[in-house]
């Protein structure tokens, strides 16, 4: 028995639209394996420049984010590199966040409408990416220069020496610091998901330079943080009907692929690589977004802008973010197949030399 | 763990995972539109995507993670601790202050 979908929530599927989402769920994927978040930024717009409506696709995109996350974690977790009790804590923080997240949302929504919120989301996102996208860059190119190994940060350091009480110990992560500490970082997760999607452009660079984690052990607990955000997320959106299950399985084919490669690219690569990958995707899409800015300007009369002029920002806004999330995964791959390559030379290196 | 198995048993693995993750695709594709429209109800029925994707995840995920393993391509270091290192406690000795 054929059911006909109500055509003003869900898209008819064509052959290329299926490729389209398959190719940027194992991107997304893959990223995201890699450095803990990613691929939402560019699957909400994508699926909207596809006709699904902007509340489906969010809800679609979260309905394949916490499974994705939670394969990730369990895989890096085999590698020793997830403190679940750190990703439970900073995701309990990350709650409220969320919360006070959508709060603020619809208060700004209320005030200026959807052009006012539009330019909020993309003021946050510029804002964020560019502050902290800097900072992980340029220690991403000091790291590179000097060993590559992590040291701990002098603000991470600092904060750890404060005895303030309750103070937690997390074991995998190999530091001890006060509660009071790691609620800021969660709190702010929890505000950026709920504003822009990817809360892991502050909890990945909050868990290194003010807790004092590791890049390999932030990037993965980060996974345990977005399983957590994610599962919350999509029964709210489920319950109100939103997911669209064909796009949720379709995006998640690609990205189980891609998330499973970028967790096993974190072992064979430098720790470096996972700042260098996070610093030049934030970078590149706040450039990305700031020339949505103009278009939200422009409806709130606060910018004279021609149409065509909006149109063609628009068009190379969202290519920029394709490029973005295309050139983290030719970092993550080229410097795996290096790293492979290296390997495969030293064990032939050694069966010679044994021989 | 996936990182121990050899590359004939990841590829029957790949092969019985890659199966059972068609079947499902096959499945919910054959009846897509009834299925999306069933799944996009809300209250109750939201228990019913959540179900399908922890569903998928098991078993495209095996398939998937047993695929990058037959491939050849594992971790370096697998199930890496990052423990702190134990140190060996010094052996209690008996001294004498005179």
């Amino acid at each position: 028995m054929d059911v006909a979908l109500d055509s003003l929530k869900f898209i008819d599927l064509t052959t290329s639209s299926i490729i389209f989402l398959f190719i940027v769920g194992f991107i997304g994927g893959l990223v995201s394996g890699f450095i803990g978040s990613g691929g939402a930024f560019v699957l909400t717009p994508g699926m909207m420049s596809l006709g699904v409506p902007g509340t489906v696709a969010v809800a679609s995109n979260m309905c394949h984010k916490f499974p994705k996350a939670l394969v990730g974690a369990i895989k890096r977790f085999r590698y020793g590199q997830v403190d679940i009790k750190l990703g439970l804590v900073l995701a309990a923080s990350a709650g409220v966040g969320v919360q006070v997240g959508i709060r603020i949302q619809n208060i700004i929504l209320e005030a200026w409408g959807q052009a006012g919120s539009n330019l909020y989301v993309s003021l946050s996102f510029v804002a964020v990416l560019v502050l902290v996208g800097s900072y992980v860059f340029y220690d991403a190119v000091k790291s590179s220069r000097g060993s590559g190994a992590d040291e701990t940060p002098a603000l991470a350091r600092r904060l750890q020496k404060i005895e303030l009480w309750p103070m937690m110990t997390f074991k995998t992560a190999n530091l001890r610091i006060s509660l009071w500490f790691t609620l800021p970082v969660g709190f702010a997760t929890g505000m950026l998901a709920a504003t822009i999607a990817v809360g892991g452009f502050i909890g990945v660079p909050g868990m290194i330079y003010v807790l004092g984690a590791g890049g390999l052990v932030a990037s993965a607990t980060e996974l345990v943080i977005a399983f957590a955000m994610g599962l919350g997320g999509t029964i709210n959106w489920a319950m109100h009907g939103m997911v669209d299950i064909r796009l949720t399985l379709i995006i998640l084919a690609g990205s189980l692929l891609g998330v499973q490669l970028g967790a096993i690219g974190t072992t064979l690569v430098r720790e470096v690589m996972i700042k260098i990958v996070m610093g030049s995707i934030m970078l590149i899409v706040a450039v990305s977004r700031a020339l949505a800015l103009p278009k939200y300007l422009a409806q709130l009369g606060l910018m004279d802008i021609s149409p065509e002029r909006v149109s063609l920002m628009d068009q190379t806004s969202f290519v920029i973010m394709c490029v973005a999330l295309t050139l983290g995964a030719v970092i993550i791959l080229g410097a795996m197949y290096k790293a492979i390559r290296a390997n495969a030379k030293q064990a032939a290196q050694e069966a010679y030399t044994q021989a | 763990m996936a990182q121990e198995v050899t590359k004939k048993q990841a590829l029957l693995r790949m092969a019985g995972f890659g199966v059972a993750s068609a079947a499902i695709y096959g499945a919910v594709f054959q009846h897509a539109n009834a299925l999306t429209e069933m799944f996009s109800r809300g209250g109750v029925y939201a228990a019913m995507p959540i179900a399908t994707v922890f569903l998928v995840s098991y078993v495209h995920g095996g398939f998937a993670s047993n695929l990058w393993s037959a491939l050849g391509i594992t971790a370096k270091s697998p199930a890496k601790t990052a423990q702190p290192a134990k140190t060996k406690r010094p052996e209690v000795r008996a001294t004498l202050n005179a």
